[in-house]
């Protein structure tokens, strides 16, 4: 049921180039048709590499790669149902707008009032209405990346594969074009696999993210899943910013940091296992010193805009960041307060299987219950 | 004051212009105003636009484009094959070599090599092939022609490509265009300018190509190269060779702001 539906399969794909360590080792995933991926990580990680394996612009050195449960190692590019936004944009010089928009339907001999309808849409799509007859040098860096979104989706591919495809843009348009991309993502149905490092942008777009670093896929789940449980360190401090804390599982629902002990919601933990603990800064709610679980002093503080970013200091040493609508005031004690939900538990160097397992056994356990 | 500095900078590039480009073709234009016997007028005009040399214009236009062409549809591959392999600056290299090599040592081996007891037809005598005249013919004048000038081809062609950005066959191949399509709109014309100036750097010179037409084709090519040198060196009609001359200049002029016009 499941294999039926995946669209695209990574069966322990690993590339390399030359004698360099692999870009990519050993990934496996599947994707889903009809869904918004995002492939997340630090700049290098691998994240274009991924998209140019299913784009068929190179070939894996290890492993097998399925698009519909056919095998595509060595399918060209022109023959699969992909459509890239590249990274530079990619944007034939020597063709005004039109022309680079109706490249794709040019080549499958479309006939010219249905391209003339497709382009005139699709840059309408982008809001370049009007811009048909300008030279690509004439854009701007935002215009031109529109542009090529525009010529990625008139295509109307099984999957369109974007890579950072609003990096250039200014904050409103940028959330403009998250919106409507997701918005023509549901309407269309295809399948998006988006590649970013902003954050953010991941979590306010995607059905699912991949983490990724160092050529690995570090985490996948939905925007909360990876937001809420982060698997470790890299993740948490990728994903949004936290407080990590070296601690101690004293026994289940039961952890010990700064020399205190806290409830908590975590389990399945050896006895006494040393662990790290994240806590969002968003989490943490100031009050009286005396009347929080730590007690802290304020060291530096940020107007964000929306909130205030406060930086901590406890008696050891640990820095706690804390977002709070409220102001502090630098140099005074205060105290910090947070729920055991608040509280999320790492296993150091635990595998993405093995935190899974873990997770289900333990939902199953409450399940019981 | 800066700008004075620059100017004596300019003065011996300038002087060289002046004494060796602009005066040369002044000097010509006032010899082509003579005729053989010293008359001033337009008679040298008049005499080109007879048969004689409208043949010979023609067929100097004929050879130079023949061997453009096989120094295009040879370099162009060429030069492409060269930006996929590994030590590129090497094999450039050994293309560039040969061009370092005078013109008629070149021309002298190939005397050697065409020859009747040379080593084409050793080879084709390995074949049963009797002695074949090759030297003094069409296929000689062309292929040492083409040998001589494809490293200026292949160089400009080369540099095109290599400037070519890759991503953009990436994008059309993803865009669905098959090698060959791809090849049609986009490398082919974002490579035009590569194109356009190995054609003038081999047209031109083609057009007034003297020694070769001696030497290798036996004077059965008669190009307007030969008659200039014709003129100047066994009729001593200098009136008529500048004349030639003068017309060859022009044409040149053409040519390059024809080819030379960049989008
Ligand atoms: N053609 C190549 N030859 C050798 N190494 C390469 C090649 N292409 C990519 N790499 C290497 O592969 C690694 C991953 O590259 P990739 O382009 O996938 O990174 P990325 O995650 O897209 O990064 P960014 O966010 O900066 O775009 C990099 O270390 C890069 O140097
Ligand atoms: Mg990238």
């Amino acid at each position: 049921m499941l294999a039926e539906q995946a669209i695209i399969r990574f069966e322990n794909v690993t590339k390399q180039y030359d004698e360099d360590p692999p870009v990519l080792d050993d990934v496996s995933f599947e994707i889903e048709r009809g869904k918004f991926y995002t492939l997340l990580g630090p700049s290098g990680c691998g994240k274009t590499t991924i998209l140019r394996l299913i784009a068929g612009l190179t070939e894996p050195t290890k492993g097998n790669i399925y698009f519909n449960g056919k095998l595509v190692n060595h399918v060209p590019a022109n023959e699969r149902q992909v459509n890239t936004v590249f990274q530079d944009y990619a944007l034939f010089p020597h063709l005004d707008v039109y022309e680079n928009v109706a490249f794709g339907l040019r080549v499958k001999k479309m006939k010219k009032a249905d391209i003339d309808a497709k382009v005139k849409e699709a840059l309408r799509f982008v809001n370049l209405e009007g811009y048909e007859s300008r030279k690509i040098q004439e854009m701007s860096g935002g215009q031109k990346q529109r542009v090529a979104i525009a010529r990625a989706i008139v295509n109307e591919p099984e999957v369109l594969l974007l890579d950072e495809p609003l990096s250039a843009l200014d904050l409103k348009l940028r959330t403009e074009m998250q919106y409507e991309l997701r918005e023509l993502q549901r309407r269309l149905g295809i399948t998006f696999i988006f590649v970013t490092h902003d954050q953010e942008e991941a979590l306010a777009m995607s059905d699912e993210i991949f983490v990724l670093n160092k050529g690995k896929i570090q985490q996948r789940g939905t925007p909360t899943d990876i937001y809420d449980e982060p698997i470790n360190r890299f993740v948490a401090d990728f994903i949004g910013e936290s407080n990590i804390i070296p601690g101690k599982m004293i026994k289940d629902f039961l952890v010990e940091f700064n020399g205190k002990v806290f409830e908590c919601v975590d389990q399945g933990f050896h006895p006494n296992e040393p662990v790290e603990i994240v806590i969002r800064p968003e989490d943490l709610e100031i009050t009286e010193p005396d009347k929080g679980k730590l007690r802290v002093r304020v060291d530096s503080q940020l107007f964000r805009g929306v909130h205030y970013e406060i930086c901590c200091y406890d008696e050891d040493g640990n820095e706690w960041l804390v977002h709070s609508t409220k102001k502090a005031a630098v140099g005074e004690e205060i105290g910090l307060h947070f729920d055991p939900e608040a509280i999320h538990v790492m296993r150091l160097g635990e595998t993405e299987e093995e935190f899974d397992k873990r997770l289900e056994s333990y939902r199953e356990v409450s399940h019981a219950k | 004051m800066q700008n004075r500095t620059r100017n004596i900078y300019l003065i011996p590039y300038a002087l060289w212009i002046v004494l060796f480009v602009v005066a040369p073709i002044l000097l010509i234009l006032y010899y082509s105003f003579f005729d053989i016997d010293g008359h001033f007028g337009l008679v040298n005009y008049e005499k080109f636009f007879t048969p004689v040399y409208f043949k010979m214009a023609l067929s100097s236009f004929w050879y130079a484009f023949l061997i453009t062409a096989i120094c295009l549809v040879i370099s162009y591959p060429t030069a492409y094959l060269l930006t996929k392999t590994k030590h590129k600056q090497l094999w450039l290299l050994l293309i560039i070599l040969p061009t370092w090599i005078n013109l008629l040592l070149k021309a002298y081996a190939f005397l050697g090599i065409f020859g009747t007891y040379g080593f084409a037809n050793a080879v084709l005598g390995l074949f049963g092939i009797g002695p074949k005249q090759i030297l003094f013919t069409d296929f000689s004048f062309l292929f040492v022609s083409v040998y001589i000038f494809i490293p200026f081809m292949i160089l400009p062609i080369f540099n095109a490509l290599e400037e070519l950005n890759p991503s953009l066959t990436d994008a059309s191949r993803d865009l669905g265009a098959s090698p060959w399509t791809t090849f049609r709109r986009v490398i082919f014309p974002l490579t035009i300018d590569g194109v356009k100036s190995g054609c003038q750097a081999v047209f031109i010179p083609a057009l007034s190509l003297f020694m070769l037409t001696r030497l290798i084709a036996g004077n059965r090519v008669i190009t307007l190269g030969t008659a200039i040198e014709e003129h100047f060196l066994v009729t001593q009609d200098w009136g008529m060779g500048s004349t030639v001359a003068v017309f060859l200049i022009l044409i040149m002029a053409l040519i390059m702001i024809v080819t030379g016009i960049r989008r």
